[in-house]
């Protein structure tokens, strides 16, 4: 185990002491964390699914794609600040763990690719497509694997301790 | 045979003895049972809220409810499954952890809400497919899944700090 001294200074202040002496915040916050885990997972593949052609045709992508996406952008700030807790609480856990760097760019990679995918739709006039073309269906069924990986990094994060 | 017998045998299969000592089965047991969490949770949540008047990507409840069912239902297969296995691994364990048993018993409250609103509501759903708000029925239906569904979710986490 690591002891950069940013996180030895870390571990050491009132908020990280506070957050591991109260029993109930890290499982408490773990489990936010897993309530909007399934937000934004869920809304990810309803909408990726959609945006592939696969699932609810009958509806406008752009109709889906709007429906869904401001509850992925509010899932995801969620899980940066349940995660800015757990980081801060347990430094030592998190901050030297490969798994967690490799998840944490993850997340970059899955959110910036829905966005740009969305982005199009999300616009005042949007253009629809009787089925949206290639670049997209495969983005979208990238992102939900993706989505995918991003989960197991985030289980394994305890496990490469 | 007692339960703590068959709970000692279950754990001493070949089946629950190679996921215990392996690496990389119990991890992928658990990412696997998140995924299906997500699913079942996430898709769960989306009718839930339609049952509270917050529409979806369709205005048709009914549409709503069979096109995310076969989701919910593969994400739950996938959960006991996944779960069963990890149970298997420690049994005598987990049988004596309060937050597992907890866990279960809101699991059958959740399966019971959902079969009291099958029964009753959602027979007479065409009367209120498309109205916002729906009636109250189905309401207390969306706010009990929910708080249901959170409690499972919060027991299962918590069964690993107990």
């Amino acid at each position: 185990m690591s002891s950069l001294p940013v996180i030895d200074w870390l571990y050491a202040t009132p908020v990280s002491s506070g957050i591991r002496d109260l029993l109930w915040v890290v499982p408490t916050v773990q489990s936010v964390h897993i309530l909007a885990i399934a937000v934004i997972f869920g809304s990810a593949v309803i909408s990726d699914l959609r945006l592939a052609g696969v699932f609810a045709t009958d509806e406008s992508v752009r109709g889906v794609v709007r429906r869904y996406y401001p509850w992925m952008r509010a899932a995801l700030l969620l899980l940066l600040g349940t995660g800015v807790i757990m980081a801060v609480g347990e430094p030592d856990r998190v901050l030297v763990n490969s798994v967690f760097w490799l998840k944490m760019g993850l997340v970059v990679l899955a959110f910036s690719m829905a966005w740009r995918v969305r982005r199009p739709y999300l616009r005042p006039l949007a253009t629809s497509h009787g089925t949206e073309p290639q670049p997209v269906r495969a983005f979208a069924w990238l992102s939900i694997a993706l989505w995918c990986v991003v989960i197991i990094c985030g289980r394994w994060i305890a496990y490469a301790i | 045979m007692d339960l703590q017998s068959l709970l000692q045998a279950l754990e001493a299969t070949a089946l629950a003895t190679t996921i215990r000592e392996s690496d990389i089965a119990f991890p992928a047991l658990e990412s696997v049972h998140v995924i299906g969490i997500a699913l079942v949770f996430g898709s769960i949540a989306v009718v839930d809220l339609r049952l509270l008047g917050i529409s979806a990507h369709r205005r048709s409840a009914l549409r709503l409810i069979h096109e995310l069912l076969p989701f919910t239902w593969a994400a739950f297969v996938t959960c006991v499954i996944t779960g069963s296995l990890m149970f298997a691994a420690n049994a005598t364990t987990y049988a004596q952890n309060p937050m597992f048993l907890w866990k279960m018993g809101m699991l059958v409250l959740a399966g019971l809400n959902m079969a009291v609103f099958h029964l009753g509501a959602f027979r007479r759903i065409s009367e209120w497919d498309t109205a916002l708000p729906p009636p109250g029925a189905a309401r207390f239906a969306g706010v009990s899944s929910m708080a249901l569904w959170v409690s499972v979710v919060f027991l299962g986490r918590w069964i690993a700090f107990v």
